[in-house]
Parts: C-alpha cells; sequence; structure tokens
C-alpha cells in the first residue's frame, strides 16, 4: 500500500513539474501577455526600446520607451529549422537503423552502433563551432551559390545565397544531432523483435526487402514516431548550434533557404543580457512569453504526435 | 565446401518450382508419392555442426513427427526444409535437401518460390501487427498471387476456414491481429500460411506455448489439413507426436536415430536409445 503510494507519488510529480513550470512561466510572463496581445505572434518588431531613458506607461504597463515585441520571425525561423531538420533526419535515420540492424556484418555492428550512440551524446556547443568554423565557410563559398545556380528553379531555393549562415545551414546541423536519437532507438527495437516477424514474411514468400519494408518497419513504426517526437523536441529547443549557425536574424522573416534566422529557444539566450538591463522588466518578461510559445508549441507537437499512435494501428501497408 | 548455401541470389528467374518433375515422383510408398528427400545433410553454424548425415523423407498426404530432446538440431532440420537457415550469419550446409527430386540448394532455384511452396508456422506464433485481414493477405500480396479485393476476400475466407477460425472473426476482420488470443493468433498464423496455397507444411511446436484445449484444436487441424498437404512437425510432446503423426522421427545430438512408422517407433522401437527417450529415462 505504502508501496503503491510512493510510486504514484514519484509519477505525478512530472505531471507537476511540467504544470510548475508552465504555470510558473505564465504568471511571470503575464504583464507582457497583457502588453503585447496579439501582436507579439504576428508582428516581426522586436524592440527592447530606448534603454537609457525613463519608463513610459502604456497600456497600463511600465515600458521603455519604443519598445514592442513581435517574435513571428522566431516562430518562422524555429518550425522551418525544426522541419528542415525532421524530414532529413527520418529518412536518414530510418536508413541507418535498418543497415545497422540488417546490412553490416555482425562483427562491424557494435563498432557502428557506439560511433551513432557517441554522435547523440556530443555536446551541442561541440556542433555548433563545428558547424561555425568547418561547416559554414563550405557551404557558403561552394554549395550554396551551386544550389542557387542549380536549384534556382525551385521557389525557396532561389534568391541571394548569403554566408553560409541561416536557415538550411540550422537545419542540417540540427539534422546531424538528431540523426542519432532515432537511428540508436529504432535500431534498438528493430533488434528486438526482427528475427519473428521477418522469419514469418520471409516463410511466406517475402524478399529481405520485402520483409524490412512491409513487416519490420511497419513493427516498429511507434517507436520511429516516439524517436521522431523526442527528435523534433530537441531540434524546436536546441539553443547553442541553432545560436551560432543560424545567423541571429533580427525581425526578418526567412524568405528562401539561405535566409539567417533566429530560433525562440537561441533568440532567448543571445537576448537575455540586453534585456536584463531593461528597469520594467518588461523585456525579460516578454522573453518569458517567447519561452512559453516554445512550451506550447512542444506540447502540441507532442499531442498530435499522441493522435498520431492512437490511429496508426488501423494502419497497414496497401490494400484491406 | 560443395553445395554450401552462400545463398543464391532469392530472385530471379531461376528454376521454375511451379510443377514436379516427370519421373520425380518415383518412390511411391503406402503412405503416397515422395515429396521431400533428404540425403547425407550436414550442417553446420561456423565450426559446430549440428547435424549430421541425416537422411529423411517426406511423403504426400502424411504427417511426419520430429522428437528428440531440446538442442538435437530437430528445429534447425525444420529450417532447412525451405531454407530458412539461410538468414543465419555463418551458417552453411553439405548434402541434398530434394524437393520433388530437385535440389533447393542447387544453383539458380528460386527461394521464393521454394518457401511459397514449403510453408511454416512457429513455435512462437507471429502474426504482423496489421490487421486480421491484412495478415491473412500478406503472403498474397507480396507474391502478387491476387489483385482486386474480391480476390482477396475469397481467399482470406477460404483460408480462414481452413484454419478454423473463420466463425470466431468474421465480424472483425479489420481488427488488429494482436488482439486476438494466443490460440486464435496460432490459428491466423495457419491460415497466413494456407493463404498462399503451399504443399508442405512445417511446424515447429505449433501448440507448445498454448493451452491444452486450444491445442487439441491445433492437432486436429494438423490431421484435416493432412488431406490436402504433407506436414512437418516438430513436437516436444510425445503423446502428440503419437497422436496425430503417421511416422516419426527420433532425434539425437545432430542425428537421426531411428525413423518408423509412429505406432511401431512408440510401440517396438529398433533402437535402445529410442527407447530410452520415449520411455522417459531421459530428455
Amino acid at each position: 500500500m505504502l508501496f503503491r503510494k510512493l510510486m504514484a507519488a514519484l509519477a505525478s510529480i512530472v505531471a507537476i513539474v511540467l504544470l510548475i513550470l508552465v504555470g510558473f512561466l505564465a504568471i511571470y510572463a503575464w504583464p507582457a501577455i497583457r502588453f503585447n496581445g496579439l501582436h507579439f505572434l504576428v508582428k516581426n518588431n522586436w524592440s527592447l526600446g530606448f534603454l537609457y531613458s525613463d519608463p513610459i506607461l502604456r497600456h497600463g504597463q511600465q515600458v521603455m520607451p519604443g519598445a514592442h515585441y513581435g517574435i513571428l520571425f522566431l516562430i518562422a525561423g524555429t518550425l522551418l529549422s525544426t522541419a528542415i531538420a525532421v524530414l532529413l533526419a527520418v529518412p536518414i535515420g530510418v536508413g541507418a537503423a535498418l543497415f545497422l540492424a540488417e546490412g553490416v556484418p555482425a562483427l562491424l555492428r557494435p563498432w557502428l552502433s557506439f560511433f551513432i550512440e557517441l554522435l547523440a551524446a556530443i555536446p551541442s556547443v561541440v556542433y555548433g563551432l563545428w558547424g561555425l568554423v568547418v561547416v559554414i565557410p563550405f557551404l557558403g563559398h561552394h554549395v550554396f551559390p551551386a544550389m542557387q545556380k542549380w536549384l534556382g528553379f525551385i521557389p525557396f531555393f532561389r534568391g541571394p545565397a548569403g554566408s553560409g549562415y541561416g536557415l538550411l545551414t540550422s537545419g542540417l546541423v540540427l539534422t546531424l544531432m538528431i540523426v542519432p536519437l532515432i537511428t540508436a532507438t529504432l535500431r534498438d527495437a528493430l533488434v528486438s523483435q526482427q528475427s519473428h516477424l521477418r522469419d514469418a514474411a520471409l516463410a511466406l514468400g517475402a524478399s529481405r526487402y520485402e520483409a524490412l519494408w512491409t513487416v519490420q518497419l511497419p513493427g516498429v513504426r511507434r517507436v520511429l514516431i516516439g524517436s521522431s517526437i523526442l527528435a523534433t523536441g530537441r531540434a524546436l529547443g536546441e539553443t547553442m548550434a541553432v545560436l551560432m549557425v543560424s545567423g541571429n536574424a533580427l525581425n526578418v522573416m526567412p524568405n528562401n533557404i539561405y535566409t539567417t534566422i533566429s530560433t525562440m529557444a537561441s533568440f532567448i539566450v543571445s537576448q537575455l543580457d540586453s534585456a536584463l538591463t531593461d528597469p520594467t522588466g518588461m523585456a525579460v518578461k516578454s522573453l518569458a512569453e517567447v519561452a512559453l510559445v516554445l512550451c506550447l508549441i512542444s506540447i502540441v507537437v507532442n499531442s498530435l504526435a499522441r493522435v498520431l499512435l492512437l490511429y496508426q494501428d488501423r494502419m497497414t501497408f496497401g490494400v484491406i | 565446401m560443395p553445395n554450401a548455401t552462400r545463398n543464391p541470389p532469392e530472385t530471379g528467374g531461376g528454376i521454375d518450382f511451379g510443377a514436379a518433375l516427370p519421373g520425380a515422383s518415383g518412390n511411391e510408398t503406402a503412405a503416397g508419392r515422395e515429396r521431400i528427400a533428404v540425403r547425407n545433410l550436414n550442417f553446420y553454424y561456423g565450426s559446430h555442426q549440428v547435424l549430421f548425415e541425416v537422411q529423411e523423407t517426406v511423403h504426400e498426404h502424411e504427417i511426419l513427427a520430429l522428437i528428440g530432446p531440446s538442442g538435437c538440431g530437430k528445429s534447425t532440420f525444420l529450417r532447412c526444409l525451405n531454407r530458412m537457415n539461410d538468414t543465419i550469419p555463418g551458417s552453411r550446409l553439405e548434402g541434398e535437401v530434394a524437393l520433388d527430386g530437385r535440389n533447393i540448394y542447387g544453383p539458380g532455384v528460386d527461394v521464393i518460390a521454394l518457401r511459397r511452396r514449403v510453408g511454416m508456422i512457429f513455435q512462437r506464433s507471429n502474426p504482423f501487427p496489421f490487421t486480421i485481414a491484412a495478415n491473412v493477405a500478406y503472403g498474397l500480396k507480396v507474391n502478387g498471387l491476387a489483385r482486386r479485393r474480391s480476390e482477396f476476400e475469397a481467399v482470406i475466407e477460404r483460408s480462414l476456414r481452413a484454419a478454423g477460425l473463420w466463425d470466431e472473426v468474421k465480424d472483425r476482420l479489420d481488427k488488429p491481429a494482436l488482439s486476438l488470443s494466443g490460440g486464435q493468433q496460432q490459428r491466423l498464423c495457419i491460415a497466413r500460411a494456407l493463404a498462399v496455397e503451399p504443399e508442405i507444411l512445417l511446424m515447429d511446436e505449433p501448440a507448445s506455448a498454448l493451452d491444452p484445449i486450444t491445442t487439441t484444436r491445433i492437432e486436429e487441424l494438423a490431421i484435416e489439413l493432412k488431406a490436402r498437404y504433407s506436414i512437418v512437425i516438430v513436437t516436444h510432446n510425445l503423446q502428440q507426436a503419437a497422436r496425430i503423426s503417421d511416422r516419426t522421427s527420433f532425434f539425437l545430438m545432430g542425428r537421426v536415430v531411428e525413423t518408423d512408422a509412429t505406432r511401431k517407433l512408440f510401440t517396438n522401437p529398433s533402437r535402445q536409445e529410442t527407447e530410452d527417450y520415449i520411455t522417459g529415462r531421459f530428455g
């Protein structure tokens, strides 16, 4: 009885922590939410105002003159870079997991798996630094101009190729960071289920590839969806690596994949120092509102994925 | 290494297994035409030899039971008959397994066509995480045996009826197969195997994880299916072998000690080891 209660208490801690976190953010950011209204989500005009003059009263709130906070460009930058990363990482991760589970000689498998897990364990600042020093010059000097030239007929590949900092670079660095998450989880799932479902398919006259695509992969789709959610969460919230390669755009909407961007998480870090000098506190409260929006986006993404999990049992391949 | 299984390509225009060779069915016996003939079969996992010089035959319309203590090689032998061991890295086979007179380990053999003709039921029921209908339809679909919805529906009903499952599931064919009970899942696996119309069924301890009543159902089913198929069944359960099989083979440490008519083997075995095993002195 005591044990049950203890376990129930431990289990509810997680939920309580989440509630406290979101609740605290909401209460703390409440003056900013009142002050910013809907403008916060639909305008591109983040400005801390004249920090060296005296606060004025606007909409019943003490703020610095000229201060306004519109973060549409942050939402766009975050969602777009995450979308690029997830769209690239899911197929790469699935391919790598299939290869590790089925295609690799048994002797090599532990080594390759070890390296993949190592990739997941590298601190994000290392990815950021590597992106800054290696990836950006390479992309900026060679790849982006070539893409602009050859792929310019595709809408978002047109326009100035820029310096290498920006949306696509952020997406690529994020891809690299989340591929190991998907691969490692999916490989474990494949290795643990593979033989009995695979054998069943082979015994019915399926080829190795048919068995992989029609049975083994569908057999781990829950794991695939789950690990993709985790990976999406990581990409949405990634701070340091993106901060170092995104170009820290302010108040511009990305209009092609080379544009510099900012994401919500990295913006909070990059703005915090200045925001703390705002004597009215409205700047920090607005950053808290950014954090709140980021939390809500994550919650929405996770809930959508839950719904997907609920319906996935009905999915089969092909007819009937 | 002659006839070693450095797997020949699984697809492609290999030998057609669709029709028996004329003259291949020369060994007519009381039990029916000889379908599978195994000669001098040696099987290795790496350097470890699991089967030694195995000789065996399987006839039409008979149930051949393979008995023997754990690790004696009977499951490995069973999996040699439809080349399921091909998937095990480092495995190697010598000797010959002839289906209707043609060596299934010979060059240019279409393994996929072979496995369609020699179906398999596994110890652990392993339905796919699809609907009940999609499970039965799977073999048709990967082999391109049916196109129209009506064709699928006809085969699904026929297979489920043959496996004795139709009445229990006909109203919920679109429900997940994993929502069925253990015994129903195993019968679903049998229906799934029957859907591609195999000629020979390999059963690897199909009832070992099931309760006695369900086991009886599976046994009755095996006897019914005998009218249309040849069945090779691996079992730990000597009573089961005695109840359902026509002939029984006793495996010990990778060798066939004795193969005989089931009644004869259980009542008057020729070899001392067989008698020791069936009277429970070891194993």
